[in-house]
């Protein structure tokens, strides 16, 4: 890149725990003989995108109903520097599309990559995608779901370094339904920065995940969720697990317009302290403008309960296993999330690896 | 044969002496009663025979086979075939009852050199023993005492150790929030698990209701920290008849 690289300051609140620095080194990195990325294909059928350093890999790939075209741009400060041409996924009314996977790998150096989902009423779609290598990623998603269509999305995050930077951004139709679940498992800096809104009476989103920190990483999410009609109903479920000198934060905000009456929305934010040199930030937001609405949010720190952990060895379970198994059910209320079978297996082996190798 | 020994124990918790002088041996096929007043360290005699942390031991030996129990983890002494049954069973939520006790049996096993059991070996002994205890099947498949009655709970410790299967059983107010349908399961559960000539058990309570079905070889009264009285099964039911008023005074 010859421009100066724009970048958000800290010191604005929506970025305060933005690890910046590390976006900046991860931008700055040199280029290296990219990593394998084929091999991070699920077995499923349907589409499958290989992405490398944000260009298209076509002997690898298959498109399916998939496109590449212009994408709208965003004024996000991050998303609106991932511009351009990007992958398409738009399905007709009543379409159901076989899963679309993508692979994204980064070989140092920054890349951007924008994309969008429409679907139109009724329309079916699963994505997945997977973030491997180096470098700083960028990408922004824009999501448009028409009336009664149905998303199901998940993210995994597993760069050996470097950052990965998400902007997504959702718009939900009458009766229209997202679940996007996201894991952070790598060893890279992350930010998964999300603006969801119901448009539509009815509508259903979930927007949650686990991030897994060690060493002197920092992620974070940010997210704002907005219900802009009625009978909407949201969870956001993220857990936070920080070991050594790491940082995780958990910033999530609910939105409840004026109009948005019956709204039930559910938030839950939770950290674990590996360790207590570790930090876990958590903010939870509620801006409620209606008047007959729920709301139930909860945030807490803590570390794995001592008397669990006795239960356990006391069976005969060495303490080490027990740690594991505590930990592990701690992240999989977010991963259970997934639907999709083969996805959340995958998602809970590549958690499994990360805490094999932090405790 | 004698399987624990312990001599002149004394344990404390953040500084406060607990057991202060203990001294009980229990021989292989043996049931033992320890009774006692509240705050007496009947569930610290019970920590500390399991390893719990923070349960400090100051002075005196614990022997089991004739290895130095204190010395072992936790895990140690579950695999050299200890069971500690908790007054509070504790909640572990996501975790299942059937992956717990399938992992705790096979640690055991590997801890002893001894060949892990396959799923459907685990859950065959795992439902026999559930039934054995009248405890729902479905609830092997809960995250173990997840929204438990505390009936259940019990029963539930009982059907560990019928899987665990362990050579010495330390049980600790197992009776209490049991109704009477549940205190006799229970009791028919501790009789047929662990009534052998190889076995042992410690039973910690408070009243004599449990031992109408677990019929004990040896009471012992266990006061400010030591054992001040023992005797056969005629005492607990002079205890249940007189109140602990008269060993307090013997101990102070």
């Amino acid at each position: 890149m010859t421009t100066t690289l724009e970048l958000p300051s800290t010191r604005e609140e929506a970025w305060r725990w933005a690890d910046i620095d590390a976006l900046r080194r991860a931008a700055e990195s040199e280029r290296a003989v990219p990593v394998a990325g084929a091999d991070r294909f699920l077995d499923l059928p349907g589409a499958r995108l290989l992405f490398v350093d944000g260009v298209l890999d076509e002997s690898a790939s298959i498109l399916g109903t998939v496109q590449l075209t212009q994408i709208d741009a965003s004024d996000h400060p991050l998303g609106r520097q991932a511009l351009g041409r990007g992958w398409s996924l738009r399905l007709d009314r009543d379409a159901v599309a076989e899963p679309v996977q993508i692979v994204h790998v980064a070989s140092g150096a920054a890349n951007h990559l924008p994309a969008e989902i429409v679907l139109a009423e009724d329309a079916a779609a699963q994505v997945y995608e997977t973030y491997v290598g180096r470098g700083w990623t960028n990408r922004l998603t824009r999501v448009k779901l028409a009336a009664s269509a149905r998303l199901m999305r998940a993210v995994r995050l597993l760069q050996d370094d470097g950052f990965v930077s998400l902007r997504e951004e959702a718009e939900l139709g009458e009766g229209a339904s997202l679940t996007a679940t996201f894991l952070a498992a790598g060893t890279m800096g992350a930010r998964i920065d999300g603006g969801i809104t119901q448009i539509g009476d009815g509508a259903y989103a979930e927007f949650g995940g686990a991030l897994l920190t060690k060493g002197e990483l920092k992620q974070e999410c940010a997210v704002a969720l907005r219900h802009a009609a009625l009978n909407g109903q949201s969870h956001q479920l993220w857990r936070a697990v920080a070991a050594d000198r790491s940082q995780a934060s958990l910033a999530a905000r609910v939105e409840v317009a004026r109009d948005a009456q019956k709204t039930d929305g559910e938030q839950s934010l939770r950290g674990l302290l590996l360790q207590r040199t570790a930090t876990v930030n958590l903010k939870p937001e509620l801006e409620i403008f209606a008047d007959d609405v729920k709301c139930a949010h909860g945030a807490t720190v803590g570390e794995l309960d001592a008397k669990a952990l006795f239960y356990m060895q006391s069976r005969g379970i060495p303490k080490p296993r027990a740690q594991a198994l505590l930990t592990r059910a701690f992240v999989a209320d977010a991963i259970d999330r997934i639907g999709n079978e083969v996805v959340r297996e995958a998602f809970a082996a590549d958690a499994d690896a990360w805490l094999e190798a932090a405790l | 044969m004698t399987m624990l020994k312990i001599e002149n124990l004394h344990a404390e918790i953040d500084g406060k002496p607990i057991l202060k002088g203990l001294t009980l041996e229990v021989n292989a096929g043996e049931v033992h009663a320890i009774m006692g007043p509240n705050g007496a360290g009947k569930s610290t005699l019970g920590y500390v025979l399991g390893g719990r942390p923070g349960y400090e031991v100051t002075e005196g030996s614990v022997t089991f086979d004739g290895v130095d129990l204190l010395e072992l983890e936790p895990n140690e002494r579950a695999a050299a075939g200890l069971f500690l049954g908790f007054q509070y069973p504790v909640e572990i939520p996501g975790v299942s009852n059937v992956q717990f006790l399938r992992e705790s049996l096979n640690a055991q096993r590997g801890q002893r050199d001894e060949k892990p059991l396959s799923g459907g070996e685990f859950l065959k002994l795992a439902r026999a023993q559930a039934d054995g205890l009248g405890l729902n099947q479905d609830m092997l498949k809960r995250p173990v005492n997840v929204g438990f009655s505390g009936g259940e709970k019990k029963r539930n410790e009982m059907v560990q150790m019928g899987i665990l299967n362990p050579k010495f059983a330390i049980l600790d107010e197992t009776d209490s929030g049991l109704d009477i349908d549940a205190l006799r399961i229970v009791g028919d559960g501790i009789n047929r698990i662990m009534r052998a000539p190889d076995k042992a058990v410690l039973l910690i309570t408070h009243y004599q209701r449990l031992l109408d079905y677990v019929q004990p070889d040896r009471v012992h009264v266990l006061a400010d920290g030591r054992i001040v009285r023992s005797g056969g099964p005629e005492l607990a039911l002079e205890l249940e008849r007189e109140g602990y008023a008269g060993v307090e005074e013997a101990a102070a």
